[in-house]
């Protein structure tokens, strides 16, 4: 479970977070959704004590992270920005050597990280360097590295960007097995669809703040609209930055 | 602990396959020497023969005994301008009367003094005329059955305490200095690359987020750099050991020669040194907010051990310096290379100093890590 609570943090002249609250429960999938500049990334990088919130504070698992960052951070799995791969590894490489950072000892992060690999389908370019991988290949190899370890918590930050249609029904899939093993996962969206087709539960973020809460269908009921994208208009108060 | 060699190894296998920045590094270690040598080669010329030097000589047909003296100590006339140095000798029309009765014979020297290049060349021509001049008037006291002794009040003697080897000093300056900045530029592409390069990379960001702390990030870093650099260092000292053994040596009577034992010490005492000059770059490297950035910056402070080991070269204030990092461990390197006794108490200070300063940069990283702005490059 993740939990913010309060987030408040300035970046320069901007106010990136401005008490920002909401709970991401274990058993669900939580959508983070916003405009572009909403705060959303600002907010899965105080998740991981990358950045020290000006005040509030971010657990998981009842952990806070700025208390015991390494203790939090074991019950995490991030799905980063997939162009950070390390291009002269291979996906098996990668992936192992993050699955042994996040504690698992040499034997068992081989096995994990071939059941990842079979799972997300990606043997046939487990044994190739990463350099020259499509988005889709980097997308898949980024996530493995995020599961491996079957973290408690799972945080993707866009996790569609450039996917084609079959990659991104396979994360689906995937996700929605993790929701259902007892995972809690919370992702960052501004596609609509995306948001609508997977989440159990939304958190509409603008400009730092949480501006309503509740299942797709809630959000729809509540504003009167009949698609979320109508109703997540109304609710930030304009369609700037949003993707269909 | 743990963490840190799964790091270290990640860190050793992505550095080894980026061919590029490990041949760049590896490209200084095996020139540089080759380099040298041929320096080497050119300076030892230039050191170890007495040229000969042709000069004009007027009236040379006056004084005959004159003129073959001074062709025996390779000084000659020559009508070639090429050939000729601006120094014209004149002999007086009166020499050989004045010789023959035992009054003083007058030759000129005609040459600009101001000039440097000729000052050498003039003062060897005065040199071999006062050794004419005394020899002549040894033979005529001997003739007046006098001792020519009396004429020698002060007898100056030099000894020369120059053993074969210690002559070498420039030649194992440099030698030595060649190998001692290979720690530094052996480690330079992979220090940017690993840290101001993983930071561009995005891959950072996501390094940070696992549950490892900055400190260990770092060191397993610096380890993995210390291994390139000291793979370097052999690299270095096998291609040094090869190619000056091709340098004719033995026209100054000493020689550069790494033997063994003096490369398992070079081995053992630039460890500390490549901690420290790995530190320093991922340090400087992260400081920086890109890549060309570190660049620039890790190039000029490679500035510092280079001047450090040039002072050592060429023995500038040995006193003070023999005692600072780099500069210790080259000379200590000279020495033994020249068989003198190891400085011992200037050598392990220094590696102290050097690896206190090794735990300084590393700590001075693993802070920075922990800022945002750093990790973001904001």
């Amino acid at each position: 479970m993740i939990t913010v609570n309060n987030l408040c943090k300035q970046i320069g002249d901007v106010n990136a977070m401005d008490g920002l609250s909401f709970t991401a429960p274990d058993g669900k999938i939580t959508g983070l959704l916003g405009p572009n500049g909403a705060g959303k990334t600002t907010c899965l990088r105080t998740l991981f004590g990358l950045l020290k919130a000006d005040e509030g504070h971010a657990e998981v698992d009842g952990i806070k992270v700025s208390e015991n960052p390494e203790a939090a951070k074991q019950q995490v799995g991030l799905f980063p920005d997939p162009s950070g791969l390390y291009e002269r590894l291979t996906p098996r490489e990668y992936i192992q050597f993050f699955a042994e950072l996040s504690g698992m000892n040499k034997a068992d992060a081989k096995v994990a990280t071939a059941d990842v690999l079979r799972h997300l389908k990606m043997e046939d370019i487990a044994d190739r360097r990463c350099k020259g991988f499509s988005q889709g290949q980097h997308m898949k190899t980024a996530l493995a590295q995020a599961i491996v370890h079957k973290p408690r918590n799972i945080i993707l930050d866009e996790p569609t960007r450039g996917l084609d249609v079959m990659s991104t029904r396979i994360l689906r899939e995937l996700l929605k097995m993790l929701r259902d093993q007892g995972h809690c996962v919370l992702f960052s969206s501004h596609v609509m669809q995306e948001v609508a087709a997977l989440c159990d539960h939304v958190v509409v973020m603008a400009k730092g703040k949480v501006v309503a809460e509740g299942s797709p269908t809630e959000l729809c009921e509540r504003t009167g609209q009949t698609s979320l994208e109508e109703a997540f208009i109304q609710l930030i108060g304009s369609d700037e930055g949003i993707a269909a | 602990m743990k963490l840190i060699q799964i790091l270290f190894k990640k860190e050793l296998m992505d550095a080894s396959r980026d061919k590029r920045s490990v041949m760049a590094g590896l490209y200084y270690a095996v020139f540089s020497p080759v380099l040298m040598c041929g320096l080497f080669m050119v300076l030892l010329k230039q050191f170890a023969s007495t040229e000969e030097l042709f000069i004009t000589i007027e009236h040379a047909e006056n004084a005959p005994n004159l003129v073959q003296y001074l062709e025996s100590k390779e000084i000659q006339h020559s009508n070639d301008k090429t050939k000729v140095k601006p120094i014209t000798l004149v002999i007086s029309d009166d020499y050989g009367d004045n010789m023959s009765q035992g009054k003083p014979a007058m030759v000129t020297i005609i040459a600009d003094k101001s000039d440097d290049k000729l000052r050498k060349s003039v003062s060897r021509l005065e040199a071999q005329l006062a050794r004419y001049n005394s020899e002549v008037a040894s033979l005529r006291l001997i003739t007046r059955g006098l001792s020519p002794t009396l004429m020698k009040a002060v007898d100056v003697q030099i000894q020369d305490q120059a053993t074969p080897d210690s002559k070498g000093g420039m030649f194992l300056g440099l030698a030595t200095l060649s190998i001692v900045l290979t720690l530094f530029y052996a480690a330079m592409n992979l220090a940017i690359d690993t840290s101001a390069g993983e930071r561009e990379r995005n891959s950072l960001a996501l390094l940070l987020s696992h549950p490892i702390n900055p400190l260990q990030i770092v060191l397993s870093k610096i380890f993995a750099i210390s291994t390139f650099s000291m793979l370097g260092l052999v690299v270095i000292l096998i291609t040094s050991k090869f190619s000056y053994a091709m340098v004719p040596w033995e026209q100054l009577g000493f020689s550069v020669t790494l033997d063994l034992p003096f490369m398992l010490f070079a081995v053992v005492a630039s460890i500390p040194l490549a901690l420290m000059s790995a530190s320093l770059q991922v340090f400087v490297s992260f400081m920086a907010k890109s890549f060309k950035e570190a660049q620039s910056y890790v190039t000029m402070v490679l500035f510092i051990p280079m001047m450090l080991s040039m002072v050592a070269t060429y023995d500038i204030a040995t006193e003070t310096v023999q005692w600072l990092p780099v500069a210790a461990q080259q000379y200590a390197m000279i020495e033994l290379i020249k068989g003198n006794a190891i400085p011992l108490p200037q050598l392990l200070l220094s590696s102290l100093v050097t690896l206190t300063l090794f735990g300084v940069f590393t700590w001075l990283s693993s802070r920075l890590l922990k800022s945002e702005r750093v990790v973001f490059g904001l």
